[in-house]
């Protein structure tokens, strides 16, 4: 064999892709989108099923109440969204929802300032119980990133002590009738859960108030790339000079403050406080962003897909209560919609490769 | 309930551990008349008797620290030392505290246990250790190993209710049944108690059966759901006080309340208070405070003559709790 | 050439969307030395992972003894008698050396029990025959870097492989660790083992081959025998070009010192105890490209972060014409016009879960807020632009970063930091992993820069660079400045013997 002749330097243009890798590469894409819109398919499947099986599912009001249902796992999990865009993951939110009803609940019974009992307004008690909320999150971002606790391990142990700071507040106690006193001026708490501006419950319009905000905060503001950038690569985001510290502890602090604001929403539906309400929360806000598509590794995700997760879950238990399935078969299914979603997800991950593969292949296929 | 610390100086001292205390800045005042009748004194009383251990689960059920409560009370006013532990419902939790209680020896063990079948074996320990043990509110499948085992009457407490609740509801009329933790011995004792009463009245028709897992918030989720499939409801029957008020609140944001009837059972403070309010029916009132004294004064009873003043199996019959009497009921007790 | 034992047929090998091989034949002989040869990235290392079971060819064959054969593991390939020494070693370092010799093949004695006393007297064979002084079960953990080469040699020695794949066997041996490596290669082949032979000391390679196998850009560019051939025909094979091409004449204008370094201190960070630069004072002037040239180990990596402020100086001053930088951080820096492109741009340069734009804009997006947002059409535009002055070929803002060549993305990670709008850019190792038209532009980007006024200074391994690109050079050893040379004061050997401290 002789010693062949230097090739081109430079790497010469694409040439076109042969047709049938073409045409695999458009079979992978299509592919590929039906895996972006699964959440969406499978919500409109739930829905058509549902809608078959039962006439009282796709009424006006039950989808109204469904949604309103939603709306408190819909909150927690956009706080949830960016701590899991970041990498993280906050599993205090539960026990954030059980202290801020607490809070709430003590607030509204009265504080004594200095020998007078004081009843603070109720816009007072909301945002006292919120900066509750974030003052947890703020411990799981200091901890996390000041103390290098792993998020796992922060948050868990942040999940023993707001609700054990719960019990302590309350005494174990729950706190009734917190429709408050017009003679006190603390009324209104109630309408949180139970007002309906413009027809639709509250709670609705807090969770579009908050979807929106996180949509134009992760899609238009720097503070979404940085947490992006934070999530995907660490290292590199910080080489970059994004502000890596300040991004991740800020998403605890979001965190909490929507699961404060879902303590508010429950607290104020049932007019009384329990300190054990919210538990096991944590993990259908995980759920409902996993289902969502966003990446446990950080990086991937988006409010649209946490969203239309969440109301996955809250669609697919109040259908099934509906048809009155039993709840062993309740549990069950909702398990196997999660791992469903986490396997296409794998699927998804794969196929990009793949085709990503096949285009390059294809691009190379030049004669030689 | 005025010599009880006040809950906003605890607020105030949790807020501050969690770094936010600055926000709040008051103390005292603000009664809270839902707060436990007895509050844990800092330090035990008298030492003259000697130890006995109070073992319950959780005290985030109000149920359960009445019963701790009310035993602690009555062993104080008797002169022994107490020390109050939960088990969380953790059979292996439980066997360390027993373990505890052995290695402190005890004089005896006050014990609301973690199940029929695990908890067997740290009781018959316990006795082999020289320590006799007195079981409330839930029974163990096994007989001759605790010296007492003092419950309230799930069963008949569950017809008690069902009977009212037939009668409220003029024998006819589409309910709604919430049934507590499916795991739970106790929510299908009820469930049964329920039926074997409801089951005669042919008009009274079951639309749904929903479990709540004994909480506020499932119970709201579900009920507002149900109500959706149907409003033809005119009852509601529920396992336990908890999952009664989440129903109450589904029942009122749907404008329903009023024109249903809610009965739930145990007796707690809140759905007394519904009762009073006239949200609720009635309730099955578990009479705790009474169990937990009488097992103090039946372990006092042994620890001084060496033998059991009673037989080992003691039931306590729950009592009915309606508008017409509930101002004679406290804390899991008649006033 | 007949008679290859082993042989990759038309290999191509694909990650994301780069090209690590492209239509490989490569075959090697039985009782031959084979030394392959080419720069980083060329695809050596891939190719002989795809020959040892561990990688799998995107398209193409592996034959052997002229069947095909699909290897699935390196397991399966080393049940074929083909055994690889990694380039990183890939021993258990809380294991002994005899466990770490037999993991995964253990030998059995009775009743399943591992046979310690057989594999020992193994172990102390092998050893004694690589002539190192070994005790068998001691931890490897506790051997210093050489002697664990040694023991993964042993390792591939004791599978009696047919094929025996040596990636980089002798970057951690001394001289004479490296004779008696070189007589064992020899009685292998002398027994008829095919040995393939991967060196970065070309004539080290050159010495032990029998064949010569010349890779670029994944391509197998040119064949030989070890005879009929000298170094300066092997480098032109691998760089492919003559080399004014690859390294542009530049006259610089050299304006006022703008980063300068006084007597600066950092500690190792994955060992604290150690100096990784030791007392370094450095300038660069606006215009100027300086390169530092060093090993690894050198320190060049950690001067370089500490300029950037990524790690903290032990002692010493960091200037930005004539301002003190001291005690700021990486953002800071970026903000007064101090910024790194690091030398691993997958781990430290790019976000792979982001688009090609959203990279590009990541370090400077500050300059695109606009109120509360990013404004989209200043971003944009500032983003298109940098695509078409640094040539990134990628089909628009929106393409996925691991679609796109190594060369390009190394581009990708440049253009990032030219948005920040520096005044000096500093660049780790920039050509590394990139081919060889990729390696000219990225070149001739820095001198743009440099003539636009921004110091550059950058870091490399590679002596032709070291020789060809800066303007001025220092030679960095043990984290300390060995000398600094003028562009065409040093020759190539020159380089080497300070680079190794002036000792060889």
């Amino acid at each position: 064999m002789s010693s062949q002749g230097t090739t081109t330097a430079r790497v010469a243009p694409d040439p076109p892709q042969p047709p049938e890798a073409a045409a695999k590469a458009r079979r992978l894409s299509l592919l590929n989108v039906a895996f972006e819109l699964r959440a969406f398919i499978a919500l409109a499947v739930l829905i058509v099923v549902f809608g078959l099986l039962s006439d009282s599912f796709l009424t006006v009001t039950n989808v109204i109440t469904m949604t309103k249902h939603v709306a408190i796992n819909g909150v927690i999990a956009l706080g949830m969204l960016l701590v899991i865009l970041k990498g993280g993951i906050d599993l205090s939110v539960g026990s954030i929802v059980g202290l801020s009803g607490v809070v709430a609940g003590e607030l509204l019974q009265g504080v004594a300032l200095g020998g007078v009992i004081a009843y603070p307004p109720v816009w007072v008690v909301i945002v006292l119980c919120v900066a509750v909320g974030m003052g947890v999150g703020l411990l799981n971002g200091v901890l996390v990133t000041r103390f290098n606790v792993a998020p796992f391990i922060a948050t868990l142990g942040m999940l023993y002590v707001a609700r054990g700071a719960a019990m302590l507040i309350s005494n174990g106690a729950t706190y009734p009738n917190l429709g408050g006193n017009p003679a006190l001026g603390n009324t209104g708490f109630d309408l949180l859960g139970s007002g309906r501006p413009l027809g639709l419950p509250t709670s609705i319009w807090i969770m579009i108030v908050l979807a929106a905000a996180a949509v134009l905060l992760l899609a238009k503001s720097p503070f979404g790339r940085w947490l992006y950038a934070t999530g995907g690569n660490e290292r590199a985001a910080d080489l970059s000079g994004v502000p890596i510290r300040r991004v991740k502890t800020i998403v605890y602090v979001v965190s909490g403050a929507c699961a404060a604001i879902a303590g508010l929403i429950i607290a104020s539906e049932l007019t009384s406080a329990a300190p054990q309400a919210g538990e096991t929360y944590e993990l259908n806000a995980i759920a409902a962003v996993v289902i969502g598509g966003a990446a446990l590794s950080g990086g991937r995700g988006t409010v649209r897909g946490t969203l239309v997760g969440a109301f996955v879950i809250g669609f697919l238990a109040d259908g099934l209560v509906i048809l009155g399935v039993s709840t062993f078969w309740q549990i069950l299914i909702k398990g196997a919609v999660i791992i469903l979603a986490v396997m296409l997800d794998q699927g998804q991950q794969r196929f990009k490769r793949r085709g990503a593969a096949a285009s390059a292949v294809a691009a190379s296929a030049r004669p030689t | 309930m005025s010599a009880a610390p006040r809950p906003a100086r605890r607020l105030l001292v949790v807020l501050s551990l969690l770094a936010t205390g600055s926000l709040l800045a008051a103390c005292g005042g603000g009664g809270a008349e839902q707060k436990a009748a007895t509050q844990p004194s800092a330090t035990s009383g008298g030492t003259a008797g000697g130890l006995i251990a109070i073992i319950t689960p959780s005290h985030d059920n109000p149920f359960f620290k009445a019963e701790a409560d009310s035993a602690k009370a009555k062993a104080e006013a008797l002169g022994y030392e107490t020390s109050v532990a939960s088990h969380d419902d953790d059979p292996n939790k439980q066997s360390e505290l027993i373990d505890a209680a052995i290695s402190r020896k005890a004089k005896a063990i006050i014990l609301d246990n973690a199940g029929a079948d695990a908890s067997i074996g740290p009781v018959r320990k316990a006795v082999t250790g020289g320590i006799p043990v007195f079981l409330i509110d839930r029974e163990i499948n096994a007989t001759g190993v605790a010296t007492a085992q003092i419950v309230s009457n799930n069963a008949q407490g569950a017809q008690l209710v069902a009977q009212s609740f037939v009668e409220k509801m003029k024998n006819k009329g589409n309910y709604v049944e919430l049934v507590g933790k499916e795991s739970d011995t106790n929510a299908s004792v009820r469930s049964k108690g329920f039926a074997d009463v409801i089951s005669q009245y042919p008009d009274l028709k079951q639309v749904a059966k929903e479990s709540a897992n004994w909480d506020q918030q499932e119970a709201f989720t579900k009920m507002e759901t149900i109500i959706q499939k149907s409003r033809d409801i005119q009852g509601v029957i529920a396992g336990n006080d908890t999952m009664a008020l989440g129903a109450v609140a589904a029942l009122k944001a749907a404008g329903l309340l009023g024109k249903v009837t809610v009965v739930g059972f145990d007796g707690s403070p809140d759905a007394i208070a519904a009762v009073k309010a006239g949200q609720m029916h009635a309730t099955a009132l578990q009479p705790a405070a009474l169990g937990a004294q009488s097992a103090v004064e039946q372990a006092d009873q042994y620890i001084k003559t060496g033998k059991a003043s009673k037989e080992e199996k003691q039931s306590i019959d729950c009592e009915l709790v309606t508008a017409e009497n509930a101002d004679d009921y406290g804390v899991f007790a008649r006033k | 050439m007949t008679g290859h034992v082993l042989r990759a047929c038309d290999v191509t090998k694909v990650y994301g969307g780069t090209h690590a091989l492209k239509g490989v034949d490569f075959g090697v002989a039985a009782g031959r030395v084979t030394a392959l040869f080419g720069e980083n990235g060329a695809g050596k290392s891939t190719l002989m992972k795809i020959l040892a079971g561990i990688e799998h060819p995107t398209t193409g064959r592996v034959e052997l003894d002229g069947r095909p054969v699909e290897l699935v593991s390196s397991r399966d390939a080393a049940d074929h008698g083909i055994s690889i020494i990694h380039q990183e070693l890939s021993l258990c370092p809380n294991l002994s050396v005899q466990d770490n010799l037999f993991l995964a093949r253990e030998l059995r004695g009775r009743l399943g029990a591992v046979d310690r006393r057989t594999q020992r007297a193994a172990t102390t064979a092998v050893l004694r025959r690589l002539e190192e002084d070994v005790d068998p079960d001691g931890l490897v953990g506790d051997l210093r870097l050489g002697q664990q080469q040694v023991v993964e040699i042993a390792r591939a020695l004791l599978q009696d492989a047919r094929v025996l794949i040596m990636d980089e066997p002798t970057s951690a041996l001394t001289a004479p660790e490296v004779e008696v490596l070189f007589r064992v290669i020899r009685e292998l082949t002398g027994s008829g083992v095919a040995v393939v032979y991967i060196s970065h000391h070309l004539d080290e390679a050159l010495d032990i081959a029998d064949d010569v196998v010349v890779l670029r850009d994944g391509r197998l560019v040119a064949t030989a025998d070890a005879a009929e051939v000298d170094i300066r025909w092997i480098v032109e094979r691998m760089v492919g070009r003559d080399q004014d091409a690859l390294f542009p004449r530049r006259e610089p204008v050299l304006g006022e010192d703008l980063l300068t370094v006084r007597d600066l201190m950092v500690a190792d960070p994955a060992n604290p105890d150690r100096l990784a630069i030791d007392d370094v004072s450095l300038t660069v002037r606006a215009g100027e490209i300086v390169g530092v040239y060093g090993l690894m180990g050198s320190g060049r990596t950690e001067l370089l972060e500490a300029l950037a402020g990524r790690i903290a100086p032990a002692s010493g001053q960091v200037e930005l014409a004539g301002q003190a930088l001291d005690g700021s951080g990486i953002r800071e820096r970026i903000g007064r016009g101090v910024v790194l492109v690091p030398e691993d741009r997958q781990r430290d340069g790019l976000v792979q879960t982001m688009s090609v734009g959203e990279n590009l804009s990541l370090a400077g997006l500050r300059s695109f807020v606009r109120g509360l947002f990013v404004s989209a059409d200043l971003e944009r535009g500032a983003v298109e632009r940098t695509i078409a002055d640094i040539t990134v070929k990628a089909s628009g803002p929106k393409a996925a970063i691991g679609s796109l060549s190594g060369g390009n993305q190394q581009k990708v990670v440049i253009g990032k930091a030219l948005l920040t709008g520096p005044r000096v850019l500093l660049l780790d190792e920039p050509s590394r992993g990139v081919d060889v038209g990729a390696k000219a532009d990225i070149f001739e980007l820095m001198a743009a820069q440099a003539r636009q006024g921004l110091a550059v200074l950058f870091t490399t391994s590679d002596a032709e660079e070291a020789l060809h690109i800066p303007d001025r050079l220092l030679v960095l050893a043990r984290g300390a400045v060995a000398g600094e040379f003028r562009r065409g004061e040093l020759t190539r050997e020159e380089l080497m013997s300070v680079s190794d401290g002036g000792a060889v």
